[in-house]
């Protein structure tokens, strides 16, 4: 055994390779340090050497469920890099499980943070995330599917379901995408994501990411199929509608009137940081006249000292917000608050006294940030952040028409995506748990 | 499900405005106008009544699949071309109307061509999308606009500027005869239940449209707001002198509080939503008739990615409409509006017939081919 495995590890001097003998029996072992853990000493070696008793090992390599013979040499490879352990005694080859668990608590939220709802999140072990989710939907029938991804990371993938509230149909697909995919590296949810839709120039998210164990047993419930993937903190949902991306878990926890109290301002907000500086253009360029007159004349006289037209100004702004905005996601902690503060000082004060930009347009900008930020995920959060600059430049040609024609296109193009077969921006889709098995009959509206 | 089939009769009741139909009313208002309305809606109702039963027998079948099944091909081929004929000019004629009044009122210095560009860009983006796409696409936007809608006809029915004895004028000419132009110019605010002609695909097998009574009490009303609110607000006789009389008469409501001082841009900003949906579907409409011209065209009501072939449609669509932009003035336009009523209608009647014959056709084969098995059973 040892021999086909020097031969695969050339050189790899971190792979444990030794023949051992206690005495009555000699033992060839092999496994890598790093990646195996203390339970080796107790698992293997203490039984093998000072308390030896051949046929107490002999039972226990035939009982311990962590014991599994391993007689063919295409897989050791995988075996060992793996974190199992290999040996061979009295001719036979046995593996045995003792992988280095790196977590052994639950992570705490960071992007998805709930008030009142559990603080827990996923890790980057994909057991420590089984363990959190099988505890969260407690049922005979969620499946696991497993699977290897990337051909040098060889990533392992897990597949999730309630396989009696799954749409056999979306299932069947998610198959034969997974098997489709070539990847080489599979480091992160979000590399996953791209495979699996199918045009990677996609403005919208169509998968969900989450960090949340609650979120996905709330969508497993719900007959979603969840991917979850070894080393990264995020799980996938499909497929998923434009509504679950604005679904904060709080929702699930508050009373009926603040949730829908809520829910209408997130909307509002995502209105208003799409349309407030396209709007702007509109209003001051091409028709003030809109306005009431006070109105008009106060964003006009707000305006006197600049020198440029209205769209080098939001220009300028939007940069500015941005820029600001990826410095501080950028920046070690320490510095952070830093570049907030002259952000914040620049933004708020400076460049209106010195007349480049007016004090209305200063209110726009914070607003946009502000309401760019009350949406809850973060995928969903980013495409929003992009889709203000195709207003800007339509509200620069056309003035307040073209926004609303514009706008126009934006739905269409929502109702137009389709995540997994589903409709993604669909509003009153029959519920799915209020259907006992939820068939392709729910795409059709 | 049936909510969908809603949509299309409020919007297309709505759009009445952008295809001059209370223009083609007022001129004729003391000539049978006001009769002409009240029957357009008991034929109306009646039409939209038989129609969409009859298309409720044919689950999953748009009109040309209809034809297809129960007509030789040359006839079935007749049918797709006028209708795509038909239903690709009211969206030219919609985008037309709606562009030029875009430029009288909001954009005055722009080139009108230009406008022009960016509303058919729009109608050829929505109308390449899939059926089941346009259909999510109507309802979002029905709703986004539901409360543009209700706030205008409230500004405008409680306004005190309103004179209602004008309106009561203007009842009293009912006894009048109606001309083809008014009766038809009536009858294309009951037309939307026509949308079933491709959107029955989407309809499945056992579905029943209730509260079919939301056709004649919506439409009607619809029909009553845009002829006699105009009437309340210029007068009997001043009413003519207008071209795009609704945009004149939003103008003279005002909204006290708010950021927007004038009802004229609120009413122009639904009726870009309501005219491009209008593009939409009708240039939706359209393609899929022209598609349906291919002996081996399969219909696929949830597509996607769509095919290149809706995009080079719809964007012949375009161009016929830079070409009628071209050609039209307003002679000549309101002359193409009112034959288009009139062929409209006339086309709803032939598609009755058409159905009408099929379902006939339809039981017979039926009927016989449950004969053969009992004969067969029984031998």
């Amino acid at each position: 055994m040892l021999e086909t495995i020097k031969r695969q590890f050339e050189n790899v001097t971190d792979l444990l390779t030794e023949t051992v003998d206690n005495g009555f029996w000699p033992m060839e072992i092999a496994y890598f340090p790093s990646l195996c853990d203390e339970r080796i000493k107790d698992g293997l070696l203490v039984p093998y050497s000072y308390r030896f008793d051949p046929d107490e090992f002999r039972r226990m390599l035939r009982s311990n469920p962590k014991y599994v013979e391993a007689e063919d040499p295409k897989q050791w490879a995988n075996l060992l890099l793996k974190g199992f352990v290999l040996l061979k005694v009295e001719g036979k080859c046995y593996s045995f499980k003792s992988d280095r668990t790196l977590v052994t608590e639950p992570g705490t939220t960071e992007v998805e943070s709930a008030v009142l709802g559990p603080q827990s999140a996923f890790t980057e072990d994909i057991t420590m995330n089984m363990a959190l989710l099988r505890l969260r939907y407690n049922v005979p029938t969620l499946t696991a599917e497993p699977y290897d991804k990337g051909s040098y990371s060889n990533t392992s993938i897990m597949v999730l379901y309630d396989r009696e509230l799954v749409n056999p149909v979306i299932l069947n697909m998610l198959r034969d995408k997974l098997d489709r995919i070539r990847l080489d590296l599979l480091l992160a949810s979000s590399s996953l994501v791209k495979e699996l839709t199918d045009r990677n120039h996609r403005l919208f998210p169509t998968i969900l990411q989450t960090e949340r164990p609650d979120r996905v047993a709330v969508m497993l419930r719900k007959g979603k199929i969840v991917i979850i993937i070894n080393g990264s903190r995020f799980a996938l949902i499909l497929p998923v509608r434009l509504f679950d991306f604005m679904h904060a878990m709080d929702d699930e926890y508050d009373s009926y009137w603040i949730n829908r109290f809520l829910n209408v301002m997130r909307y509002v907000g995502i209105w208003m940081t799409i349309i407030l500086p396209a709007s702007y253009i509109a209003i001051v360029s091409y028709n003030p006249e809109i306005f009431r007159v006070q109105l008009a004349f106060t964003i006009d006289g707000s305006r006197a000292g600049v020198p440029y037209p209205s769209f080098v100004e939001v220009f300028v702004m939007l940069f500015m917000i941005e820029a600001l905005i990826e410095a501080s996601i950028r920046l070690p902690r320490i510095v952070g608050s830093t570049a907030t503060t002259v952000g914040g000082l620049i933004l708020g004060q400076a460049a209106q006294q010195a007349g480049l930009v007016s004090s209305i347009m200063i209110i726009i900008t914070s607003v946009v940030a502000i309401s760019n930020f009350v949406i809850p995920n973060p995928d969903f959060s980013q495409a929003v952040r992009l889709m203000k600059y195709p207003f800007v430049v339509i509200a620069m040609l056309y003035g307040i028409s073209g926004v609303v024609v514009l706008f126009f296109a934006l739905m269409v193009y929502l109702c137009n995506l389709r995540s997994f077969g589903e409709p993604y921006f669909a509003l009153f889709l029959p519920r799915s748990h209020d259907l006992p098995n939820q068939g392709t009959k729910l795409g059709k509206g | 499900m049936s909510r969908y089939f809603y949509y299309h009769v409020l919007y297309v009741g709505l759009i009445n405005i952008m295809i001059f139909v209370p223009w083609t009313l007022f001129q004729n208002r003391f000539h049978g106008a006001v009769s002409a309305m009240a029957i357009a809606i008991v034929i109306g109702t009646i039409m939209a009544w038989t129609t969409t039963s009859l298309f409720l027998r044919f689950p999953e079948m748009a009109l040309s699949d209809i034809v297809k099944a129960y007509f030789p091909r040359g006839i079935a081929l007749i049918v797709n071309v006028i209708g795509a004929i038909i239903w690709g000019f009211a969206g030219i004629l919609v985008v037309y109307a709606y562009s030029s009044t875009i430029q009288q009122f909001f954009n005055p210095d722009m080139n009108p061509y230009l406008f022009l560009l960016l509303m058919t860009a729009a109608g050829v983006w929505g109308a390449t999308r899939c059926s089941r796409t346009i259909q999510f696409a109507h309802e979002v936007l029905m709703l986004l606009c539901t409360p543009l809608i209700l706030m205008i006809l409230f500004k405008a029915i409680f306004s005190p500027w309103l004179d209602w004895d004008a309106i009561r004028v203007s009842l009293g000419y009912v006894r009048t005869r109606p001309s083809l132009n008014s009766l038809s110019a009536a009858l294309f605010v009951f037309a939307g239940y026509n949308t079933l002609v491709i959107f029955n695909r989407l309809i499945p097998a056992n579905t029943k449209i209730r509260q079919r009574w939301i056709i004649p009490v919506f439409c009607s009303f619809f029909l009553f707001v845009s002829f006699f609110i105009p009437i309340g607000f210029h007068g009997t006789v001043g009413v003519a002198d207008y071209l795009y009389v609704w945009s004149i008469t939003s103008d003279s409501m005002i909204m006290q509080y708010g950021f927007v001082y004038r009802v004229l841009y609120v009413f122009l900003l639904l009726y870009t939503a309501l005219s491009l949906m209008f593009t939409m579907n009708t240039w939706h409409t359209a393609m899929e008739f022209i598609k349906a011209c291919h002996p081996r065209y399969t219909p696929q009501p949830d597509q996607y990615p769509v095919k290149a072939v809706n995009w080079w449609i719809t964007i012949s669509f375009a161009v016929l409409t830079f070409a009628y932009a071209a050609w039209a003035n307003d002679q000549r336009n309101q002359l193409t509006y009112q034959s288009w009523l009139i062929v409209r209608s006339i086309s709803e009647v032939v598609v009755l017939l058409i159905l009408v014959w099929c379902f006939f056709v339809s039981r017979r084969k039926r009927r016989s081919s449950i004969r053969q098995q009992t004969a067969a059973q029984n031998s």
